[in-house]
């Protein structure tokens, strides 16, 4: 790659390929503590984009296979849900 | 080889007693954490970090706590503020609970006070004064970012030679004759003279391996952020009559929990009336909340005590065995004060602060249980 050129891996949080890579040199070796080291998945999309591409690129660094990496917790909602939306729900429908 | 310490657990507890043991000298020191680092209550707290508790203990402990953040945020360099808690009161009555409360903290240094409507619209500029009786304020109180801050102390105690393995699981304590040999883990046997157990809710398990019972119990407890914004509010809010809160944290995200009905030891399962409760009580003081999206929402465990106050120092059976755990939703606000203490312990065979010796686990043979001084409700 060409110098001064950045290659964006998280749109959300603008998460650099050059920062995944600082971040495993610095032994943060799993997806869960890579994403909370560079907030990538964490912002609007959820991860939902950047972190196949991540799980990918992590496991052709470390020579291990993308299932032993495995994909992080999913927090719901699926996606981001207006507050509002919540005070309509019935207290036991669930 | 033989290690001089191993540390069962790389959370915000763990990684401190490391730091601490390397930033005073002592060698071959082994952090093992079976999942990834943080990955029990310290990433799912919400960062906040008081002194104004109730009883001697926490406001001695946490001041000396607070007195870390500082100086370690300043070393290197991650999000932590004194932007103060403010508790919002809305009836007369919690006034008069709320005064003996300050009355116990001053009484201790700390400068709680309460506060006029000028005053909240200035540190909180978004939130609704208008059903607001009075407010108590405590500007020694701040917040600190769970990732950033165990990330630093991981990265300068993995600098100063503490070993890191994480992956790895610890099955069994190894004792004999009375005195600590090692632990067994998923992958070997580690010899060490000392072994200290600060592996929250997972510390029972590993302590019943030599026979030693401590009376903790994991609560789910549940939180919710909101995707980010500007400057909002700047202290954290406690809604005074249901005990809920709200941060906004150095990233912008308003972070919010409420206590909603649990079983101690359930599983932490989301549940929908929990989001229903939580925008219901938070919306009364942050109107413009209702149309702000719900980003994420998870439960952790607040690894609760029967006096609410952690288990800190030697178990007396087991020489070389410690503890720390039980923090009761509290562990992240005191994870330097408890590397801190730790540390000397295991080095001077004392802790540096007095009333730290009243955490122990003895306490509960000995009926020495630690009792609120200003009870709250």
């Amino acid at each position: 790659m060409g110098e001064g050129v950045k290659a964006y891996i998280c749109r959300c949080e603008g998460v650099t390929l050059s920062d995944v890579d600082k971040a495993l040199e610095e032994g943060f070796r799993d997806i869960e503590s890579i994403k909370r080291r560079l907030r990538i998945g964490m912002g609007p999309c959820q991860g939902r984009y950047c972190i196949p591409l991540l799980i990918s690129y992590v496991a052709r660094r470390l020579g291990v296979s993308p299932e032993e990496l495995g994909y992080p917790s999913v927090r719901p909602p699926i996606e981001p849900v207006p507050a509002k939306m919540f005070l309509v729900v019935r207290k036991n429908e669930v | 080889m033989r290690y001089n310490v191993v540390v069962i657990g790389g959370g915000i507890s763990g990684v401190s007693i490391a730091y601490f043991l390397a930033e005073k000298s002592v060698e071959r020191v082994v952090v093992v954490e079976s999942d990834y680092l943080g990955n029990g209550s310290t990433f799912k707290c919400a960062g906040g970090i008081r002194a104004s508790f109730t009883s001697r203990e926490h406001v001695v402990l946490m001041k000396k706590s607070i007195e870390l953040w500082g100086k370690l945020a300043e070393k290197y360099g991650f999000p932590y503020k004194r932007s103060g808690y403010l508790w919002l009161i809305e009836k007369e009555e919690d006034y008069i609970k709320f005064k003996r409360i300050r009355n116990f903290h001053n009484k201790l240094g700390l400068e709680t006070r309460f506060v006029d409507q000028d005053f909240v619209r200035d540190v909180a500029p978004t939130v609704d004064t208008s059903r607001l009786v009075t407010a108590l304020y405590d500007p020694l109180a701040g917040k600190a970012s769970p990732f950033k801050s165990l990330h630093a102390l991981y990265l300068a105690s993995k600098k100063n030679g503490v070993e890191y393995r994480v992956g790895e699981r610890v099955t069994k304590i190894l004792a004999g004759k009375g005195a600590i040999l090692g632990v067994r883990t998923s992958k070997e046997e580690i010899k060490s003279e000392f072994v200290v157990v600060a592996a929250g809710a997972w510390s029972k398990d590993l302590l019943k391996t030599v026979n030693v019972d401590i009376p903790i119990q994991p609560v789910p407890h549940h939180a919710a952020i909101t995707e980010e914004y500007d400057r909002a509010f700047d202290p954290l809010l406690v809604d005074v009559s249901t005990g809920a809160y709200t941060v906004q944290t150095s990233h912008g995200h308003v972070l919010m929990g409420v206590e909603i009905e649990e079983v101690p030891g359930a599983a932490p399962v989301v549940r929908l009336d929990f989001l229903s409760k939580l925008v219901k009580v938070w919306s009364k003081w942050l109107p413009w909340l209702m149309d702000s999206n719900i980003l994420r929402y998870w439960v952790g465990y607040y690894v609760t005590s029967p006096d609410h106050h952690p288990i800190l120092g030697p178990i007396e059976d087991v020489e070389g065995l410690y503890v720390a755990t039980g923090f009761s939703g509290h562990g992240f606000m005191m994870g330097p004060v408890v590397g801190e203490e730790i540390s000397e312990w295991i080095i001077n065979g004392r802790p540096s602060i007095n009333e730290t010796k009243n955490l122990t686990l003895s306490r509960f043979k000995e009926g020495r249980l630690i009792h609120e001084q200003a009870v709250i409700g």
